[in-house]
């Protein structure tokens, strides 16, 4: 009797213990299905529909010439990084995920990022990338992840606003440019001659135009008198010429996109992603694109990166190679930008899909050549936050732009201090 | 000595507390002490975890970082609005509920409805009435008054939280002020109004004297809360605390510095045990005031 007692308690509570147990248990999918096929996941953020479908097009292309793998997507919609690194801490993260080159260099001092030096092959033809999309994703001689695509900026005006104001080309420098915002803007009608976001991954290469440094050995240094002078231009744009404005303040949100298809800007510096978007949203808009106006006589835009990169944890490192080599080699990456979505990071797939000779394209793909990469050392997230911060307060007027940089620097060495 | 027949029963006791301690012990008290281990330490837990002890480093950066300071000046300025504002709406609409008009039980259900929500839905229907070209500011404009970027501009983004948040749980604390509003004896109405007391007397001197327990309770309540705003400046402001910084809250900069920065674990975990002790610090100072003993 006593015992049954006791047995019965050790029962109850093993039970709730199993039940709890089990309760956190989880299936992350790595292992072999049924079939004998290896599942490797693939992770990144979600894109449009259409651009979805062409990716599950891609992946399943992938599966046919690979049949021992089966590639599982799985999409983060919202806050990536937070997601991925919460994952990479409890070692559930994908086999491959995407990377942008913005983000790299921090999780890559983690080591949470497997090298592929060793997996590269000389078939796999590595010269074949654009140099600056590839060197964003290396540290030393070690590469780190492969560019699955980039844009670069380029500057979109609208035809038939240009000749309504009797302007005959878009503008070749930044001199040019400010005069012709002055007569495309038409304050009453709510229209600006530039649509400007007013953040530093937009002018980065305009603040180093003039030999000046952002960031110099990871330390913010966007206060030097070299950076100040080189975008002042920007805030009296807006401050003393009132020909530009932000998307907020004709209530376009956070897109300077919606801003030129509405007719609230003549002009916007945007990337590749727009014109996509334009065709959709706004299909009448007779619109052209130039390359951006030189600063200081001197060519220049910014390139944003994103990669495949390897979870060093992964326990299927070579297929999730095979993976990685079949979307950027030639025939993965052309079949992923043959839509126009992105632009491809091959020479070779640029020249075969006839990109540069694109009308609306071509300035995008002339950009790359001298593009500054949206990439800066590991410390460059925190820069970014605090110059865009105070950045906007001069835009708005409240401050001297060098007075609220020095500011931004102080404060964002501090926190560089932080981290460290 | 306890005997035999005491142990056993002592054991079997144990035993079945066991799967409750077991779950307090590995989800409540080890997490605690892990925190603790990791306030004292740099941490990367990304690419096998790293852990160097800093001795009370974490504890020291506080006073050099900018950040901090203005989440706990935010957090502060919010939480002296936010707390006696909420505390003295729900003791006015608990008051007007319990007075005895035409329709009462309905505009109780009414004004309850806003606790229903969940804060994250709440935050996403207050943002697009807020937006530039909302509802507010519709409404705002037809009244001539001047309307606001209520989500962009810095000077009125922490403003439009609070408004959000106080219509969102005063009500709540309506609720617990109405149940103790029925149990203050009718006599006393009674004796007072003998003594020629109109209802405005009554109120200050029989209504609010009789809840301060009550009020002791919810300002206790409405302290915690609104120092561990996250939610609703995480939504607001996507993340960012912004714009420039202004929606930026202790919890959302741990939040930042715990999953967004990498390797400030540690820091963040510093910042967590001392928003803790704010929050202790603030609870004992009101009970001292309020000079309530008797409920806990």
């Amino acid at each position: 009797m006593r015992r049954t007692k006791w047995l019965s308690a050790c029962g109850v509570s093993s039970l709730i213990l199993a039940t709890m147990l089990t309760g956190c248990g989880n299936d992350n999918g790595k292992e072999e299905t049924q079939s004998g096929k290896t599942e490797i996941v693939l992770s990144g953020w979600g894109g449009n529909p259409t651009e979805k479908k062409l990716l599950n097009e891609v992946l399943s292309d992938f599966e046919k010439e690979h049949p021992h793998i089966d590639v599982k997507l799985n999409t983060i919609s919202d806050q990536y990084m937070d997601v991925l690194k919460t994952r990479l801490i409890g070692g559930t993260a994908a086999d491959v995920f995407y990377l942008d080159a913005f983000e790299a260099p921090a999780l890559i001092e983690t080591g949470a990022v497997e090298p592929l030096n060793k997996y590269v092959t000389t078939d796999f033809d590595l010269s074949d990338f654009e140099k600056p999309m590839l060197d964003a994703f290396k540290e030393g001689e070690k590469l780190y992840g492969l560019p699955k695509d980039y844009s670069t900026l380029a500057l979109f005006y609208n035809k038939k606003m240009f000749k309504e104001a009797g302007i005959k080309e878009p503008p070749k420098t930044w001199e040019e440019m400010e005069v012709v915002a002055k007569k495309l803007t038409d304050q009453e009608k709510q229209v600006y001659g530039l649509g400007m976001l007013p953040q530093i991954e937009r002018m980065y290469y305009m603040a180093e135009s003039s030999g000046g440094q952002v960031i110099t050995d990871g330390r913010a240094t966007f206060a030097d008198d070299k950076v100040v002078e080189a975008i002042q231009p920007v805030v009296d744009m807006h401050i003393k010429d009132k020909t530009a404005a932000t998307p907020s303040e004709v209530g376009a949100g956070q897109s300077a996109g919606e801003m030129f298809g509405r007719g609230n800007a003549a002009m916007v510096m945007e990337g590749n992603w727009n014109i996509p978007f334009l065709e959709d949203t706004f299909p009448e808009l007779d619109y052209g694109t130039a390359e951006l106006p030189t600063v200081n006589g001197k060519k220049g835009t910014m390139s944003f990166a994103v990669g495949y990169a390897m979870n060093s944890e992964s326990e299927h490192k070579k297929e999730s190679w095979e993976l990685i080599e079949y979307l950027t080699g030639k025939e993965g990456m052309k079949k992923w930008t043959s839509k126009g979505f992105a632009l491809p990071t091959r020479k070779s797939v640029a020249a075969d899909l006839g990109f540069d000779q694109d009308e609306l394209r071509g300035p995008l793909v002339s950009g790359a050549d001298y593009a500054t990469v949206w990439q800066d050392g590991p410390t460059l997230p925190i820069v970014m936050n605090n110059f865009n911060n105070q950045f906007l307060s001069a835009y708005l007027g409240d401050r001297p732009l060098k007075e609220a940089l020095k500011d931004a620097e102080k404060q964002a060495n501090r926190e560089i201090k932080v981290t460290e | 000595m306890l005997s035999k027949k005491d142990r056993r029963e002592a054991g079997q006791g144990y035993l079945f507390l066991l799967p409750a301690l077991l779950v307090l012990g590995v989800f409540v008290i080890a997490p605690i002490l892990y925190a603790v281990f990791l306030s004292f330490h740099k941490v990367e837990l990304i690419g096998g975890a790293t852990y160097e002890f800093r001795g009370l480093d974490n504890f020291m950066k506080v006073t050099f970082d900018d950040r901090a300071i203005i989440a706990l000046k935010n957090t502060g300025i919010y939480v002296a609005i936010v707390v006696p504002t909420q505390t003295f709406l729900a003791l006015v609409l608990a008051a007007s509920l319990n007075a005895g008009l035409k329709g009462q039980k309905f505009f109780r259900i009414v004004y309850f409805l806003p606790t229903l929500t969940s804060s994250a839905v709440l935050t996403l229907i207050f943002m697009w009435m807020y937006n530039q070209n909302g509802l507010i500011n519709y409404v705002l404009k037809f009244l001539n008054l001047p309307t606001y970027n209520w989500i962009g501009d810095p000077d009125v983004a922490l403003i439009a939280i609070m408004i959000m948040n106080i219509w969102a749980t005063a009500p709540f604390f309506m609720v617990i002020y109405l149940a103790a509003l029925q149990d203050i004896p009718d006599s006393h109405y009674e004796a007072a109004e003998l003594d020629g007391a109109g209802p405005i007397q009554k109120f200050w001197h029989i209504t609010v004297p009789n809840l301060r327990p009550v009020t002791s309770f919810v300002v206790i309540m409405g302290l915690i809360g609104t120092f561990q705003l996250f939610d609703q400046s995480y939504i607001f402001s996507g993340g960012s605390g912004g714009p420039n910084n202004s929606t930026l809250t202790v919890v959302l900069l741990i939040y930042q510095y715990a999953f967004k920065t990498l390797g400030t674990m540690g820091y963040a975990t510093a910042i967590a045990f001392m928003l803790a002790i704010i929050i202790l610090v603030a609870t004992l100072l009101q009970r001292k005031f309020s000079k309530e003993e008797s409920l806990y």
